[in-house]
């Protein structure tokens, strides 16, 4: 009932909030002052295209454009919600493989240099490994797989041609990872020295310190950016972090790092603060070595996930707001989520967890297993306190299946060569997905040979499946074809989704026109509608 | 005493080298090296291209190489680049330098400034009641975690001012560099202060049981002139070395407190660097850090060998 | 100094003090700040030992009713996020505590007199060689060698007590050996060594024991100091790990981001971290004190 009423009042309040931005809104946008930031970790650097993290994002997005992007004033970034950015427009050929955009005329780079379609060709030619120059790390080049070729058609136009159609194609494009990087710099100074078109540039970086970034006088959008500047000092200390937003020293907080407990302290102090609280579009999950025993063995995956007490994670790591669901994100918020009773019907999501247990049980004794034979398994997991805390729970639960769980904690540094190398039992992972899209979704996390199919999850005849619902143009068949796919990989137990993490991000009232999307945490950090009323 | 001070650099050079070399040998047994570290942050990389990036680093020569290579660039001022940020470490580092040095001025300051008079008294005064409260009280600053002495300070701060010191390299004011650095400055300081207090008290009671103190008393000279005008002077002699002592014990709590309170200099900097496995970050922070210290203890021995005219040195 | 045994110090400065209570009753008169330090280290001991006995909770069983509950009830320190007894943490988190301190201050001090009196004793170039080692490891900060050590063999239990103990190596060898060098001239080593007693022989049976005292000093007052590392490596999260509860990471992440909301999470393992070192260091000054009258204060 508290709870409930908790979730109405924080509704409310991103209500007002929202409707004190529309007043806002109203009014003329004020040009100047520079919005302060903070940054959560030192960003691995400024090139986007090499990261996988929003800690890249968010400081870097506005440096940058992409050729189409999400409205930032619509609640979702969904295919529907697409608008231009350096494409002023954008059409399918009849056969839906060849997507044509028109590039916006005068579009300079901040060293002063032309933009032109020839860098859009550059741009994905190094993102698919095509071209001379390398990408010190390329985490999406498996997700532009379908592209056969980029054709500049004089220096406005470019076609993207495919190998099959693929609609969400341009969802991809859309997202915060897909900026377009200039031919005549290489991948390297994109890291520490970025050159982009965007409303922004980079004044500074100092590593562990600060990022300052300037307004471009040169935009091509005219009147843009509203803001002098944005500073994003580096602040590792969650705590000191939100102490220095209560006290007025930052405008705005790092993205999604608003968890429940610290949402009530801030409300407490800064009542006027607006925040957006919901899903991320992150998954807490469980990771299993297939290959290895004891999990090669079916049984024993199934009886784990058969004792996960998905509402016990929910309560304790986000005092019961965050969504149980599946491998997509799941409704209202998401729009591939599974409706509810199909999902009560999958392996351990049933509401009674007595029962899935007791069976879970039986799993575990037709296998030898019993009260005084226990299994010993090694939970390893990442150290930060997002994926220790539910491994911590994790161990708890697997105690009431004659599983003995001993956390080995792993350094940040080490723990994604351990686990591309399977060296693990168990593990508990969080996946980010940077759009709402099963196209990213599944080829990213479940196709055979994608790297970041972690767990070697390889199901062949599910495979042309993930293509079938790529190239289905019929939203509402395509809807159906997901649901199965992903009520599939959950009854294999391919990487059982433990819950879609919700947090959130606050601003002081004086922060005018940014939004954060209901359904992805990746996209809306290009800054260029902001602007500060004092 | 030239021969003394030649023997003494030539032995500090040594030390240096062997630092040098136990450092390299320490971060090369590390699990997880920077190259894991980019697979991570990027979320995958393509296996060749992970022999590719050690290759761009430098990290797939031999041990010996690399090691000559970063000595010999010691000696011409060219640390090597940082693997995270990829700009020159020497670029990465200096700028960090002041930050810390203002902090550790700052906090010797303070602890000199209450260690050595609290000393004295309690060491006046010994065995009476306030000997007694001014040992509690260094005892138990000796004992507080300077990290949770940070916290706790930090929290009383938000919560009676509302606001709180947040660091920046463009502070708006003298009063928020003032507070910036004082705070922080004040946390490691305690600490300090305790340990510079307890090595006054026993100095100036070593030298209050010298037999010219005594001379002095029974030649009937007054207790204040002689427990300040003899003692302490000749007490304050050993405690020049206690600055000796406590570069190296400022260090540690530098560490902690530009932790908590987020001030980027080179303490932290150090923890970050390991935590990324930045080795030419850390070897050469290392490094720095052993050659203040070093340097610091080799002056302090210099200034006591002139200073003190009952040491003779045959070299 | 050299000969004096704790016993025969108390008995003599007790004068007339017979019997373990009178010795005791004699220690608490004469030092009654170090009598505090042996109480409050007796506790944590004793909590440590006793930890399943007298907490009712399992420091690492979850409870999502439970999060963050404040003191009072069932969970008189409250509980942390994930819904864990803190008093249980903080009990069970004193075995660990006490586990690295002792730990790392013996191994510490064994490596220390085993290279002390090598050292001392053999002389010549061994000793030349493993001073230099010293000093090299002397100049570089407690803290800063142990995190060093502690990055390079990675965060684990066995691995803290290691990385803490090997900086303390140099200052116990160091006493050692001038302890040593000492003795070598004294009448009785003269005379043992006269009777063709061996060298190694010697060491042991003569040299040794009469290091005992200073050692004795030396390692109360390091354990203080090992606990505050340990406590700060884990702070900076490169200590022991999880679930071991530990102290200093008890206080770090978590703990600091709820030191508003939730204080309890920020006070009582930082008062247990500086209770602890405040009575090794309480009962280290009067051992000193006692065994070391030369440095006595």
């Amino acid at each position: 009932m508290q709870r409930h009423t908790r979730l109405v009042f924080a509704s409310t309040l991103l209500l007002a909030g929202i409707a004190a931005g529309a007043i806002a809104q109203a009014q003329e946008p004020k040009r100047g002052g520079v919005l302060r930031m903070y940054q959560r970790d030192n960003p691995p650097s400024a090139s986007i295209h090499e990261g996988a993290t929003f800690s890249v994002n968010a400081p870097f997005m506005s440096v940058y454009n992409n050729l189409v992007r999400y409205d930032t004033t619509k609640a979702e970034d969904t295919l529907d919600t697409v608008i231009p950015d350096l494409a002023t427009k954008w059409s399918w050929s009849a056969d839906n493989k060849a997507l044509t955009f028109t590039l916006a005329p005068g579009v300079k780079w901040h060293d002063g240099k032309p933009f032109t379609s020839a860098d859009v060709k550059c741009t994905m030619d190094l993102v698919q490994g095509k071209a001379q120059d390398r990408l010190r790390t390329n985490p999406r080049k498996s997700l532009y797989d379908n592209v056969l070729e980029v054709v500049p058609n004089g220096p406005l136009e470019v076609t993207f041609k495919l190998g099959r159609p693929q609609p969400s194609l341009l969802a991809l494009l859309a997202s915060g990872y897909s900026p377009m990087y200039p031919c005549h710099v290489s991948a390297a100074q994109m890291r520490t020295n970025p050159i982009g078109t965007g409303p922004f540039k980079l004044a500074e970086f100092k590593q562990n310190e600060i990022i300052r970034l300037v307004r471009n006088p040169d935009y091509f959008k005219p009147g843009r950016p509203y803001l002098d500047g944005i500073e994003l000092p580096i602040i590792t200390n969650r705590s000191t972090a939100m102490l220095a937003f209560i006290a007025g020293k930052l405008d705005l907080t790092f993205p999604t790092e608003v968890t429940q407990q610290v949402y009530k302290d801030l409300m407490a102090q800064v009542p006027n603060a607006v925040c957006h609280m919901g899903p991320v579009n992150v998954s807490t999950n469980l990771i299993v070595n297939r290959d290895k025993p004891p999990f090669d063995n079916a049984d024993l995956r199934r009886a784990m996930a058969l004792t996960l007490d998905r509402k016990a994670f929910n309560t304790i790591i986000a005092e019961g707001q965050a969504k149980i669901g599946t491998t997509m994100l799941p409704k209202p918020e998401g729009d591939w989520g599974m409706p509810e009773a199909m999902m009560q019907t999958i392996v351990g999501y049933g509401p009674d967890v007595a029962k899935n247990r007791a069976e879970a049980r039986k799993l575990m004794e037709k296998n030898g297993y019993g009260p005084d034979k226990r299994l010993a398994v090694k939970i390893s997991t990442r150290n930060i306190a997002a994926y220790r805390d539910p491994a911590v729970i994790l161990i708890d639960h697997l105690k009431e299946i004659y599983i003995d769980g001993e956390l080995d904690i792993v350094e940040t540094g080490v723990w994604f060569g351990k686990v591309a190398r399977k060296d693990y039992s168990v593990g508990l992972n969080l996946t980010g997905n940077s759009i709402d899209d099963p196209d990213q979704s599944f080829f990213e996390n479940y196709s055979c040979n994608s790297q970041r199919n972690v767990t070697g999850y390889c199901n062949p005849e599910l495979e042309k499946q993930f293509v079938a619902q790529s190239q289905e143009t019929d939203i509402v068949k395509r809807r159906a074809m997901v649901w199965e796919i992903d009520r599939q990989l959950q009854e294999d137990v391919a990487r059982p989704i433990i819950l879609h993490n919700s947090s959130g991000t606050c601003w002081h009232p004086e922060v005018v026109g940014f939004r954060p999307a209901r359904n992805s945490s990746y996209n809306r950090y290009r800054f260029e509608n902001v602007w500060l009323n004092r | 005493m030239g021969a003394y001070l030649v023997r003494r650099f030539g032995l500090m050079l040594l030390t240096l080298f062997g630092i040098s070399v136990i450092i390299f040998a320490l971060l090369r047994i590390v699990p997880g090296n920077i190259v894991d570290i980019l697979f991570d942050s990027a979320g995958m990389v393509d296996p060749a291209e992970k022999a590719r990036i050690a290759r761009d680093l430098g990290i797939d020569l031999p041990l010996p190489q690399q090691y000559v290579a970063w000595v010999s660039g010691i000696a011409r001022g060219d640390l090597g680049f940082s693997y995270v940020s990829e700009k020159p470490a020497l670029a990465e580092i200096l700028p960090r330098i002041p930050i810390t040095a203002k902090l550790a001025g700052l906090a010797l300051t303070f602890s000199v400034l209450i260690g050595v008079p609290l000393g004295v008294i309690s060491a006046v005064r010994q065995n009476s009641w306030i000997d007694y409260a001014l040992r509690v009280l260094s005892l138990s600053g000796l004992s507080l975690p300077s990290f949770w002495l940070g916290l706790l300070i930090l929290t009383a701060f938000v919560t009676w001012t509302d606001s709180m010191p947040i660091y920046s390299d463009r502070p708006e004011s003298l009063w928020d560099t003032l507070l910036l650095y004082s705070v922080p400055a004040a946390a490691v300081g305690f600490r300090s202060s305790a340990l510079v207090m307890r090595l006054t008290r026993s100095s100036m009671l070593e030298v209050l049981r010298q037999d010219y103190i005594r001379t002095a008393r029974a030649k009937g000279a007054s207790r204040q002139s002689v427990n300040y005008r003899h003692a302490l002077r000749n007490a304050l002699l050993p405690v020049v070395t206690v600055i000796g002592i406590e570069a190296a014990f400022l260090i540690g709590g530098l560490i902690v407190t530009e932790t908590v309170f987020n001030i980027p200099g080179v303490a932290r900097f150090l923890v970050e660097a390991i935590r990324a496995r930045d080795y030419p970050i850390v070897q050469n922070l290392v490094m720095l850090i052993a050659v203040v210290v070093v340097l610091v203890n080799f002056i302090v021995d210099m200034l006591y060998a002139a200073l003190d005219p009952r040491i003779k040195y045959s070299g | 100094m050299a000969g004096g045994t704790y016993q025969a110090e108390l008995s003599r400065a007790g004068a007339g003090a017979t019997g373990v209570w009178g010795q005791a009753l004699f220690f608490v008169r004469s030092y009654p700040l170090g009598a505090i330090g042996a109480v409050i280290m007796a506790i944590f001991v004793l909590a440590a030992i006793f930890a399943d006995v007298i907490t009712a909770q399992s420091p690492l069983t979850t409870s999502a009713r439970n999060s963050l509950a404040a003191p009072g009830g069932t969970f008189w320190m409250g509980a942390d996020f994930m819904g864990r007894d803190v008093y249980a943490r903080i009990v069970y988190g004193a075995r660990i505590s006490l586990a690295v301190g002792i730990g790392s201050t013996t191994l510490g001090c064994l490596i220390g007199v085993s290279v002390g009196l090598a050292s001392g004793y053999l002389g010549g170039w061994f000793d030349l060689i493993v001073q230099r080692v010293m000093d090299i490891m002397q100049a570089l900060p407690l803290l800063v060698l142990a995190l060093v050590f502690a990055a390079a063999l990675g965060p684990s239990l066995p691995n803290t007590i290691i990385s803490i103990a090997i900086p303390l190596v140099p200052s116990v060898a160091r006493v050692i050996r001038s302890n040593t060098l000492a003795l070598r001239e004294l009448a009785f080593v003269e005379a043992a060594q006269a009777i063709g007693m061996s060298e190694w022989r010697l060491a042991i049976r003569h040299i040794l024991p009469n290091t005992v005292a200073p050692l004795i000093v030396l390692a109360t007052a390091q354990l203080g100091s090992t606990i505050l590392t340990e406590a700060s490596l884990s702070f900076l999260g490169l200590g022991v790990p999880e679930p071991f509860p530990s102290w200093g990471r008890m206080l770090s992440e978590s703990a600091a981001e709820y030191m508003r909301s939730a204080p309890w999470l920020v006070i009582f393992p930082g008062v247990a971290i500086s209770l602890a070192v405040f009575g090794t260091n309480l009962l280290g000054d009067a051992l000193r004190d006692i065994l070391d009258p030369r440095q006595r204060g």
